[in-house]
């Protein structure tokens, strides 16, 4: 049975959502058939709801209507799993933002998916704690689409990803069944059905309350800036700090394009002349801070460190983060358009993919920059281009799917935070084998055995067992796949 | 009757074949985890990874290390010991396996600091049921590379398919670490001071006869409070069988209380919210089970005879269809550990 199209079923959600909940204009749909990435998809209907009981009963309405629904938090996602395909309804959780409860005996905070990622350590920086993964979009990302996506960021060298610090959920599964996965106390009896469901990428079901770890803050923290004449340099400095038994709290790695535009944006004073910078920041008691910085320092000068810069202050700690969280929006001075990618290498090698991906760039006359989670490896190169210029497009396309062959061929992954919604689908055959995907299409059709729930994501076309209805010619002209 | 299978590929021919079959069998690392779960999910016939026991890969610089299933975990701690490194969500070995300690979730005592072993599989290799290999995760440090199915296999015990090959994160050995004990039934006021005060210390445990504390971190850190003692790590629990409760880090002092009440032996993780509870009879189990569940947690019997394991995991955990459907698909035939899990499954 095909997947109707969602348009002409406002009538129906009405009857569900006041109408002022239940977005049917075209203008107003097009804002929701994109996400963070290049991808434009089809919205057919919007719908809003504010409690998990009007999730449940919208989502019980698409199943009845056989509706495709595509859930979404900020839309800040960089790999299109939030962008709707075939007139699906858009099923926005951005009401649902409420910190719920606070419990610093634990410490965790029970909160909607809807609240902002910054939010949360916000409201609990009184307790001395905060909230560990921070993704460079944490103002704006919302906590549900973390989960969706199994974010990363920074500081998760050494604090770990979302699915970390993710203690239970409530999740709404296609059929409207409500289901309390885990919680604060831990392990519950029965397979790991949070673990699963944290990166499903809304394909498993709605998450309607995230129960999330928090972190205490440390009582130190020293932020230096290291700056090399030679990416390679930067990078041995990286494998040298691993090696020497030190795993930072950051450690994060921009080349030269990337400085001279973060610093005509920010302003931080960079040395733009240099060829990679690196950010390395330790944390902890003021023995452990000693002990690490002055290893960072020697690790840094042996690998030709021309400077190394320590922090002076809380302010001046604050613009080198600004700094580097601001890399993608400073693009924009360079090329309208840039298309980020988010494999993940072993650490040996770095160098190598690194220079792998300037021959890339020259090959296809393109300005790769980077701007990446060095310390574990995650690389981020950007294409920087203008969509516009159809010849350019085609040189991206071709050298996006290189740097990825570059990655998989030294043993890496498709990626390390993003996520593999639309953009990264059909690369999923180069790490994992038929049988592979088979048995992660088996896990998703555990949830959802329909098919209905963010379809045409994250699995490749053919793995998947409710697809008979959606076929490749549904995706719209453009979509990067 | 026991067979060890030398390969992975003869590991998957033999379940393809139980599974054709339909011979139950019943997965073995090292055995230090079997007497758990429902009884009668434990088949006669073992099928034993002692024989794959193999080192894949270990690159110190990565901090990742990649292993057979078999591998007892005493052999890896030693080889990353090795270059400095260590495994640290895991206990000491006693012979247990990698692949049995991921199959049973079991983390270890420094889990306030490190984290719960699931935090340390990167990447997992499993035979199914019906005998496919199926490999997910990825072995660099961090990946979402498709749906987290390492996860789903750590703490299935068995009953989806059998580990044959787990990369896990290291990390770097502290330059000093050391547990430290202090005598006194005080133990509960003192052990909540030490988490407020103490920052990220591994862990903090207590029992009805002590604080046990570890430290990690630099020397200057790693130095006894007031009133303790270089120490080793504390004992399991007496009593013949093992109930493991959990409860929320905030309510875990009501269970400390409860449980003294009882006068049972225990070891509670301050700040993770586990207790280990010796126990010696099913209306124990039940005492302690009726505490954790009032808390809103839950009581699982970790190790203990057949005879007190008639209800091993207390009520339904919630998402059982698709638990059911998830054991259909990795194991359709119904042949590994028929029966052991929560709800028949």
């Amino acid at each position: 049975m095909p997947i109707a199209p969602a348009t002409a079923s406002a009538a129906r959600f009405r009857e569900l959502l006041d109408p002022e909940r239940v977005i049917e204009h075209p203008l107003e749909r097009k804002l929701y058939a994109r996400d963070g990435s290049i991808t434009e998809g089809k919205c057919g209907l919007v719908v809003l709801p504010e409690t998990r009981d009007e999730v449940c009963r919208c989502v019980q309405m698409a199943s009845e209507l056989r509706l495709a629904v595509v859930p979404r938090g900020s839309g800040t996602g960089l790999a299109g799993g939030a962008v709707p395909l075939d007139d699906a309804v858009v099923i926005s959780l951005a009401r649902m933002n409420r910190i719920l409860d606070i419990e610093p005996e634990v410490p965790c905070a029970s909160v909607e998916p809807g609240v902002l990622n910054l939010d949360i350590s916000m409201a609990v920086s009184h307790l001395g704690l905060h909230y560990a993964p921070d993704p460079s979009s944490q103002a704006a990302c919302s906590i549900g689409g973390n989960v969706a996506t199994n974010s990363g960021g920074p500081h998760c060298l050494a604090y770990g990803v979302t699915a970390q610090h993710v203690l239970g959920l409530e999740m709404v599964t296609a059929d409207g069944e409500v289901l309390e996965l885990g919680g604060p106390a831990p392990d519950p009896p029965g397979f790991d059905l949070r673990g699963l469901a944290v990166g499903g990428e809304g394909t498993l079901g709605l998450v309607t309350k995230v129960c999330v770890r928090l972190t205490r803050n440390p009582p130190e923290v020293r932020t230096m800036l290291l700056d090399f004449d030679s990416v390679t340099a930067g990078a041995a400095t990286v494998g040298g700090i691993i090696a020497a038994g030190v795993v930072p709290a950051a450690m994060e790695m921009m080349d030269q394009k990337m400085n001279v535009a973060v610093e005509a944006f920010v302003g931080a004073g960079l040395p733009v002349d240099a060829a990679t910078v690196l950010l390395v920041e330790v944390d902890g008691t003021p023995a452990q801070i000693a002990a690490e910085a002055a290893l960072v320092d020697a690790v840094g000068r042996k690998h030709g460190a021309r400077e190394v810069r320590v922090a002076a202050d809380e302010a001046e700690r604050q613009l080198l983060w600004k700094a580097r969280k601001s890399a993608f929006g400073a693009v924009a001075r360079v090329a309208p358009n840039y298309y980020l990618h988010d494999c993940v290498v072993p650490r040996t090698h770095l160098v190598g993919v690194l220079e792998e991906i300037g021959n890339i760039a020259e090959r296809h006359d393109l300005v790769i920059m980077n701007v990446f989670h060095a310390g574990d490896g995650n690389l981020h190169p950007l294409i920087a281009f203008d969509r516009r210029d159809v010849k350019q497009v085609e040189r991206v396309h071709a050298a996006g799917k290189e740097i990825i062959e570059a990655c998989m061929a030294v043993g890496g992954v498709l990626s390390g935070e993003h996520g593999i919604g639309l953009e990264k689908r059909d690369f999923m055959s180069l790490q994992f084998g038929e049988v592979d995907l088979r048995a992660q299409a088996d896990a998703r059709c555990a949830f959802d055995p329909e098919g209905l729930l963010n379809p045409l994501k994250v699995l490749p076309a053919g793995s998947r067992c409710g697809e008979v209805a959606l076929s490749r010619d549904s995706l719209p002209p453009g979509t990067w796949l | 009757m026991s067979e060890a299978p030398p390969s992975r590929s003869e590991v998957a021919e033999k379940l393809a074949e139980a599974s054709a079959a339909g011979s139950p069998l019943s997965p073995r690392g090292g055995g230090t985890h079997s007497r758990v779960g429902h009884p009668g999910g434990r088949p006669a016939e073992f099928l034993s990874t002692a024989r794959l026991d193999g080192l894949i890969d270990y690159t110190p610089q990565d901090l990742t290390i990649t292993v057979e299933g078999g591998m007892p975990v005493d052999r890896l701690s030693d080889i990353a010991a090795d270059q400095g490194q260590f495994w640290p969500q895991v206990g000491a070995g006693n012979g247990a396996s990698v692949g049995g300690v991921l199959a049973s979730a079991a983390s270890g005592l420094s889990r306030l600091r490190f984290g719960p072993i699931r935090d340390s599989l990167l990447q997992v290799v499993v035979a199914t049921g019906d005998g496919r290999l199926v490999t997910a995760g990825g072995r660099t440090v961090k990946g979402v590379s498709g749906y987290d199915l390492p996860r789903l296999m750590t703490g299935s015990f068995g009953s989806l398919g059998v580990i044959v090959e787990a990369t896990l994160k290291l990390w770097p050995r502290p330059p000093a670490r050391q547990w430290y004990v202090r005598p006194g039934a005080d133990a509960l006021a003192g052990g909540r001071a030490l988490l407020r005060e103490l920052y990220r210390p591994g862990a903090v445990i207590v029992t009805p006869e002590a604080t046990h504390l570890e430290l990690v971190g630099q020397p200057e850190d790693v130095v006894a409070p007031q009133g303790f003692l270089p120490a080793d790590p504390p004992d399991r629990p007496t009593g013949d069988a093992l109930v493991r409760a959990a409860v929320s880090p905030a309510r875990l002092p009501e269970l400390i209380q409860a449980l003294g009440a009882l006068e049972l032996s225990f070891a509670a993780q301050l700040g993770v919210g586990t207790c280990a509870v010796g126990v010696e009879s099913a209306h124990q189990i039940q005492k302690v089970r009726e505490h954790a569940l009032a808390l809103a947690g839950h009581a699982v019997v970790e190790d203990a005879p057949a005879e007190l394991r008639r209800d091993p995991w207390g009520p339904p955990p919630p998402g059982l269809r698709i638990m059911r459907r998830l054991k259909a698909a990795f194991d359709p035939a119904g042949v590994l550990n028929p029966g052991l899990m929560p709800g028949g499954i």
